[in-house]
């Protein structure tokens, strides 16, 4: 089995401590800058309810849910502990993610009706790896 | 099946492209009726949005029959005619909790795309490049509609496709502009641009109790449609100075609300064309701003302005010391259709929303090129042209 991360169960307990250890790592991260950073999304779930139906790519993840403010859900941050998983996939692991817990299924593209061409080459590049990347 | 497909900048042509599938539980296959041009797709096919790649299907307004249902589905049959929000949402996100659908987290296969250019990625849209998702349009034989349950809705016996076909797009746009702009029994409304989009909004503000409306262009044939369909008074803007006609018709005060439905390829009468046209051509402006600026120097102090006409990059010399020092609220939108399109099709059932008048120009898909051509080129009174696949 997976390592399942020591803060998402801490999350589905004790919210406080966990959106506290949260802001720790944060400061962490922006001091250290080697870290591999953390990426974040806000699932309109509860917390327990992301907590207990963690999509099993996310469990590969290190991973950390604090309640939203106002009702908005659960914010998740994940990030690739050792580095290996790189950024742009992280960020597509919690969209999917979201999607799955939000709606129970992940939007696929639709086509392909397109044709390669030297102009559209660097649009292609991005467009074929759906919801990879992003702000970084 | 045959569909119209984007090959270059101002190059369309009508090919050959695979059907589409389910490829979703909540998919249904829509055969495509009647499809129509958007104003929003001058921008595509001018390059203006650079996210095409060649042989993209355009089209995001349009009505059909289901054909086929994904395994999900529960409010749609084969068979049901329905009409389908130009936005793709999916009805469970927060967004979509707050009913700004085109804002939806789960609607966008591309969403790096827009999250670098603008911070947040929107949802997607059928036929609006690939920053908006690369759906496949519905200038089509048939079209995937994703989240049909939340997006795709059942026509009334009593309206006809060619009324239905704009609840898909232009008049819930038009109303999300009235509405969100946020129109009061009473209020003075000005509209810029007077296509389609332009003329539900002025329709849309009418039916709030707003007061007195007033649309500028300045294609009189547009400006006559406004004046006999809509309801609306006009203002062509080549025979008079907008600002001081608003002061004039406003006692001074200018309109309450200020709504934009020209967008980034806007025209101004006089030298500040030029200016705007070249910083575009050198990429130091993506877009040109001035039936805004118009707006938020004649709105009156405390008023609110809509931008409904679509933007994507930057834009010059906005007037912010207005917007700050006469308290403006400036807000715009993609379309929320989800929210809207219910009961635009009951006013449509009861006569109060008619639209017939703006398919000026129906052909079949095989002549779409030339349908976008006069639409483009605003000839022989063009408004909207619609396409039967
Ligand atoms: N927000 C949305 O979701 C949404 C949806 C649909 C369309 N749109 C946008 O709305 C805009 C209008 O769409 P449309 O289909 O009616 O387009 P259209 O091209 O048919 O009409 C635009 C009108 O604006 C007029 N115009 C140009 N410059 C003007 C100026 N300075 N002052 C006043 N009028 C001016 C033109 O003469 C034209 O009649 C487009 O930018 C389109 O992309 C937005
Ligand atoms: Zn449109
Ligand atoms: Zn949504």
């Amino acid at each position: 089995m997976r390592r399942i991360p020591r803060t998402v169960l801490a999350g589905a307990a004790v919210a406080g401590g966990v959106a506290a250890a949260g802001f720790a790592v944060r400061r962490r991260a922006s001091t250290t800058g080697g870290d591999p950073r953390w990426h974040s999304v806000t699932v309109f779930r509860p917390l327990d309810d992301v907590g207990a139906n963690l999509p099993e790519k996310l469990r590969a993840l290190e991973v950390q849910l604090h309640p939203a403010p106002g009702d908005r859900g659960t914010e998740v941050r994940a990030r690739s502990a050792g580095g290996e998983v790189p950024d742009g996939e992280v960020q597509r692991v919690l969209r999917e993610s979201r999607s799955l817990l939000e709606v129970g299924d992940v939007l696929q593209p639709g086509g392909p009706t397109t044709t390669p061409t030297p102009l559209n080459k660097p649009l292609r590049a991005i467009t074929r790896r759906t919801r990879t990347g992003g702000l970084s | 099946m045959k569909a119209l497909q984007w090959r270059g900048v101002n190059k369309l042509a009508v090919g050959e492209v695979p059907d589409p599938e389910i490829r979703n539980r909540g998919d249904i296959i829509v055969k495509v009726k009647q499809t129509v041009t958007c104003g929003s797709d001058l921008h595509l096919l001018g390059g203006y949005i650079p996210f095409m790649e060649k042989g993209d299907v355009l089209g995001h307004e349009f009505v059909g029959e289901v054909v086929e249902t994904g395994a999900d589905v529960q409010r749609h049959r084969i068979g049901d005619r329905v009409v389908v929000s130009s936005f793709i949402a999916c009805g469970k996100c927060w967004f979509c909790s707050q009913k700004e659908y085109s804002l939806c987290d789960n609607g966008n296969t591309n969403p790096a795309i827009t999250e670098t250019l603008w911070g947040q990625a929107p949802g997607g849209c059928f036929g609006y490049s690939h920053a908006m998702g690369g759906n496949p349009g519905s200038h089509a034989e048939y079209i995937r509609v994703p989240f049909a349950d939340v997006g795709a809705f059942t026509v009334p016996d009593e309206v006809t496709d060619q009324r239905a076909l704009f609840a898909s797009d232009s008049a819930s746009t038009g109303w999300m502009g009235a509405d969100l702009g946020g129109v009061q029994p009473g209020d003075v409304v000005a509209v810029w641009g007077a296509g389609a989009v332009g003329q539900m909004a002025a329709r849309a503000a009418m039916l709030l109790g707003a007061d007195r409306v007033m649309v500028i262009d300045r294609y009189d044939n547009r400006l006559h449609q406004v004046e006999k369909h809509v309801g609306a008074e006009t203002i062509n803007y080549e025979q008079t100075n907008v600002a001081l006609e608003l002061r004039d018709r406003t006692g001074g005060r200018g309109p309450d609300v200020c709504i934009e439905a020209v967008g980034m390829e806007a025209h101004t009468p006089g030298p500040q064309q030029a200016y705007d046209q070249v910083k575009q051509q050198l990429r130091l402006q993506t877009d040109r701003p001035s039936a805004v600026r118009e707006a938020v120097h004649a709105c009156r102090k405390g008023g609110s302005v809509f931008v409904l006409g679509v933007f994507a990059g930057f834009v010059d010399k906005f007037p912010l010391g207005a917007l700050m020092n006469k308290g403006l609220t400036v807000r715009g939108a993609q379309m929320h259709g989800q929210r809207y399109i219910p009961m635009l099709l009951e006013r449509m059932a009861k006569g109060e929303l008619t639209t017939e008048h703006l398919a000026t120009h129906v052909m079949p898909l095989d002549e779409a090129p030339e349908g976008y051509r006069i639409f483009k080129e605003k000839e022989d009174g063009c408004v909207r042209s619609v396409f039967l696949p």
